[in-house]
């Protein structure tokens, strides 16, 4: 990105920078960003908010009727806690066909839950690792037989066995036992479910704003006379639990 | 040098016929708006890089357009009303059909077009409906169309001053090509089937480098990111040599096939060459000749130009086309007969044009996929975390208050979940944007609700500068707490007033819930009332049970309607006192209506009952709410809001110059 291309005037409150005016004259229409918010919503399976939403934003309804949203929920909420059994079966109770043409999507499933069982089993210094042996060696060897990258993977995964516990993994490792992991695994089930019912996978607002985020560095590349920053005006907004102030207890009583 | 005498002769293609004028002058607008069966609203609403070059060309705009207009001679005149008339009568029936070529569907571009293009029949309507009263006036039928103001002597200036200022869209809007340019042509070409077939009408006596060529009366929009067009051959004349499909610049003379002069690209039947600025072509394709199709196409993105013969595609023998010139879709021929007709989208192509187009699409939409920027404003680095404050935040800020809370509730559960033993941090949406967004959503509901003061108490002591430094905003809070004051003793009256009678308990249950009358049901109350009275059911023993308690409760009444009123004066003279003074216009009008409230005994039938309205308490809520806004330094509009506008402008910006945001139609691809 040549930020050198960009106009040198730096744009004040009182002078308007040419663009920002371009930005202001376009008018988005708010069912449109409903809609946005909606679908968002819905893919993303916050059930309880699209709810209120659909009434307070006066949504059409039948977006909502979505049927596998609360089956979504709960298998998101099985991945996240780690609970990947639980989730395996009830992909299955929804479409066993999903997991049948998604052969890597159910490897990094059978994958986590052989991180869950070795970061069980090698959390007390005494216990037993046989569970996780026998789990790999039924469950993803066969698997990894014919695929390269399921066995690199699978290989990765073995050698925590080596080094748990540990508190000095080398961030390869390290990452394996990260929560986002799972968080990534669980959005993939998400849209493989979602795909499968016909839907898209992905909700729409991760497109606009990788348009966004696109169109920006290209433009800069091109040399359009845009401000020195866009800023969105979205403030740091995540407060950690610990340390949140009153606009916690205001929200969420 | 070309003077046009009739507009008869101009359409019948005779105009400057023998002329050995190199550059063909562009006759009179009119001329091209009586024949353009196709696309004429769109005429005005693009500045022609060739109005500039008609200026060049042609020296006599003056006699010209003294042809055309208020000194014309009658003839002339005639025969553009005759074809008015006709066009009109085609307008009504949707003929001049405003086409768009399949490849182009869905475009963002393509769209613009099109409001442009309604808007224009939409004012033309409106127009003729206006003067359909004296539509024999010349002046009237020229405007009414075209919005062309006769009498203009420079018509290069007058299309500068009239493009300016069109009511109807902002800024216009490049149409593609639609037909062959009746004034953009060698003079012995002739123009048929509204405008698509070209023919070479004149004999061929010239030097061997002499031939005839023309262009599309636009030129390719790079905003479509692709344009693309197909001619096929008619005929090739008797002992056919040299037909030329192609390209050119607008000042390229046309008394030569395109692709020999500088500034022109053409693909040559003859022999299959490519040529461009000079008269020795490259080889390239197969020849081509009688019933051959063949497509000619720019990719704006790459700057390159591509042929097609019989919807097989040749190859692209042009690159680095320059990114700031103007290309005219333009054809040459050389011998009598010869004769081209041109596809500019109005039919199906024979080259599957769709497919490239949507390949670059797809291109493109790869590219965005692919691009994860860091969102750099943001403590988080994580996409997700990033959508779901967007979210958060739009929630809260647009008001969906129930629906933020749900959505904090949510994501907290989800955090949660996902947090190895609780231990981790549990994520929260709230943001001090948050606090101000309930804040300003307290206030709001106040004023909505009537109560001015809690408004004013809650704006000062947590935005203490708002009501300092926006003083009409103040004045105006101040203005509505009289308003509601006098509204309050209205309603206390209406109260007070039917207990004067005693009255039936059906009707007094519904008086002591007066609160929110309106006039008309007081008016249908007191007529009711006296109804009663005339029927003599007044007598109160059958229910004097409750009658003291009412008598108490009326007292009471009473009382506050006394005590309110007095509040309501003092108010009323502080308030007068304050701003009795100020010098603004507007203040003092406020001032005289609101005090005009008090001269009323019943407001609610007055002429001032709207001031009383509890809608006049929307637009001071919604001033306040921007001015508090504007006090935090934040546009009034969600962070989510500013992605979509963004995002629209960013792509536009890379569109207009057929760059890859011309393959993006951000509403339809992205948003729905």
């Amino acid at each position: 990105m040549s930020s050198s291309t960009v106009s040198v005037s730096v744009p004040t409150p009182t002078q308007q920078h040419p663009f920002q005016r371009k930005i202001d004259e376009i008018k988005p229409s708010k069912p449109d960003i409903d809609f946005l918010v909606m679908d968002y919503l819905i893919s993303h399976g916050y059930p309880r908010t699209a709810a209120k939403f659909a009434k307070e934003a006066g949504v059409p309804t039948h977006l909502i009727e979505e049927e596998s949203i609360e089956a979504r929920v709960e298998i998101r909420h099985a991945i996240h806690k780690g609970d990947i059994d639980t989730a395996i079966n009830q992909i299955n109770d929804l479409d066993p066909q999903i997991l049948d043409r998604n052969p890597a999507l159910h490897f990094a499933l059978l994958r986590l839950q052989l991180i869950e069982l070795i970061r069980n089993c090698t959390s007390v210094p005494t216990s037993d690792i046989t569970p996780a042996i026998n789990f790999a060696s039924s469950q993803l060897a066969p698997r990894a037989a014919t695929n390269e990258s399921f066995l690199k993977d699978l290989e990765l995964t073995m050698t925590l066995l080596i080094f748990l516990p540990s508190n000095d993994l080398q961030p390869q490792l390290a990452e394996l036992l990260k929560p986002e992991l799972r968080q990534q695994v669980a959005a993939k089930v998400n849209e493989a479910i979602l795909t499968s019912t016909g839907a898209r996978g992905e909700a729409r607002i991760y497109s606009l704003y990788r348009a966004r985020q696109w169109s920006e560095i290209r433009a800069r590349e091109a040399g359009k006379d845009l401000p020195a920053s866009l800023p969105l005006g979205l403030e740091p907004s995540l407060v950690q639990a610990n340390g949140h102030g009153e606009a916690g207890d205001v929200m969420v009583q | 040098m070309f003077r046009r005498g009739s507009y008869a002769q101009v359409a019948s293609g005779n105009a400057g016929s023998g002329q050995s004028n190199p550059v063909p002058a562009r006759s009179g607008q009119f001329s091209h708006l009586a024949n353009s069966g196709s696309f004429p609203l769109a005429m005005s609403s693009y500045s022609h890089s060739r109005h500039a070059r008609s200026i060049d060309a042609d020296g006599h705009h003056g006699s010209m357009s003294n042809s055309l207009s208020r000194s014309g001679p009658v003839p002339s005149y005639s025969s553009q009303m005759g074809h008015m008339g006709g066009y009109s009568s085609l307008q009504d029936a949707g003929a001049p059909a405003f086409f768009v070529p399949s490849y182009l569907r869905g475009s963002r571009h393509a769209e613009k077009l099109e409001e442009a293009h309604k808007a224009r029949i939409a004012a033309y309507r409106e127009q003729r409906s206006t003067h359909s009263s004296n539509a024999g006036s010349l002046s009237t039928s020229s405007s009414s169309v075209n919005l062309h103001k006769p009498g203009h002597s420079y018509r290069g200036l007058t299309h500068e001053i009239i493009e300016r200022t069109p009511a109807f869209i902002e800024e216009p809007v490049a149409p593609w090509p639609t037909r062959w340019d009746e004034k953009d042509k060698f003079a012995q070409m002739e123009v048929e089937e509204d405008g698509r077939l070209a023919k070479f009408a004149g004999a061929s006596k010239s030097g061997h480098d002499e031939a005839a060529a023309i262009r599309a009366d636009f030129p390719m929009p790079r905003q479509c990111g692709i344009y693309y067009y197909e001619v096929t051959v008619v005929s090739k004349g008797k002992d056919g040599r040299i037909i030329g499909v192609g390209f050119s610049e607008a000042k390229v003379p046309l008394n030569r096939i395109p692709g020999w002069e500088p500034g022109s690209f053409a693909y040559h039947g003859d022999d299959g060459l490519s040529f461009t600025s000079t008269t020795s072509g490259k080889p390239f394709g197969p020849k081509f000749g009688t019933l051959d199709v063949i497509g000619c196409g720019i990719n704006f993105r790459t700057n390159t130009a591509f042929f097609t013969k019989n919807g097989q595609y040749i190859g692209a023998p042009f690159e680095n086309l320059k990114p700031n010139v103007q290309y005219y879709p333009s054809i040459g021929m050389k011998k009598p007969n010869e004769a081209l007709r041109a596809n500019f989208g109005q039919e199906p192509f024979a080259f599957d044009i769709d497919s490239i187009v949507q390949g670059e699409k797809a291109t493109i939409q790869q590219e965005i996929a692919l691009s994860k920027g860091q969102p750099r404003e943001h403590g988080s680095t994580d996409e997700t975390q990033f959508i779901q404050s967007l979210i958060g935040q739009y929630l809260a800020h647009d008001g969906y208050v129930e629906t933020a809370k749900a959505f904090a509730e949510e994501a907290i559960e989800e955090a949660q979940a996902l947090a190895a033993d609780g231990q981790a941090d549990v994520l929260y949406l709230q943001t001090e944007e948050d606090i101000d967004a309930i804040n300003r959503q307290r206030i709001r509901a106040a004023i909505l609700d009537g109560d001015i003061d809690k408004a004013l108490k809650h704006t000062t002591a947590y935005y203490p500068s708002v009501l300092r430094d926006n003083e009409n905003i103040y004045f105006k809070l101040r203005c509505r707490k009289f308003i509601e004051m006098i509204r309050l003793c209205s309603e206390l009256n209406a109260q007070v007033l039917p207990h004067i009678i005693p009255t039936p308990p059906s009707k007094r249950s519904t008086a002591s819930t007066l609160n929110n009358r309106n006039s008309t049901a007081t008016d249908e109350y007191d007529f009711e009332m006296e109804l009663d009275e005339q029927l003599g059911v007044h007598n109160g023993a059958p229910w004097g049970d409750d009658d003291d308690e009412d008598e108490d409760d009326l007292e009471a009444k009473q009382k506050k309607l006394q005590d309110s009123t007095t509040a309501m004066i003092e108010y009323g003279m502080e308030l007068k006192q304050e701003f009795a003074n100020d010098p603004r216009r507007e203040v003092k009008r406020a001032l005289e209506d609101t005090f005009a409230l008090i001269a009323y005994e019943n407001v609610r039938e007055s002429s001032l009952a709207p001031l009383l309205e509890t809608s006049g308490r929307v637009p001071v809520a919604e001033e306040l709410n921007s001015a508090i806004l504007v006090s935090l330094g934040k546009s009034s509009s969600a962070a989510l809001e500013r992605l979509v506008q963004q995002t629209e402008a960013l792509v536009s910006e890379l569109a207009d110059d057929g760059g890859p945001g011309a393959f993006i139609n951000v509403r339809k691809d992205l948003l729905q």
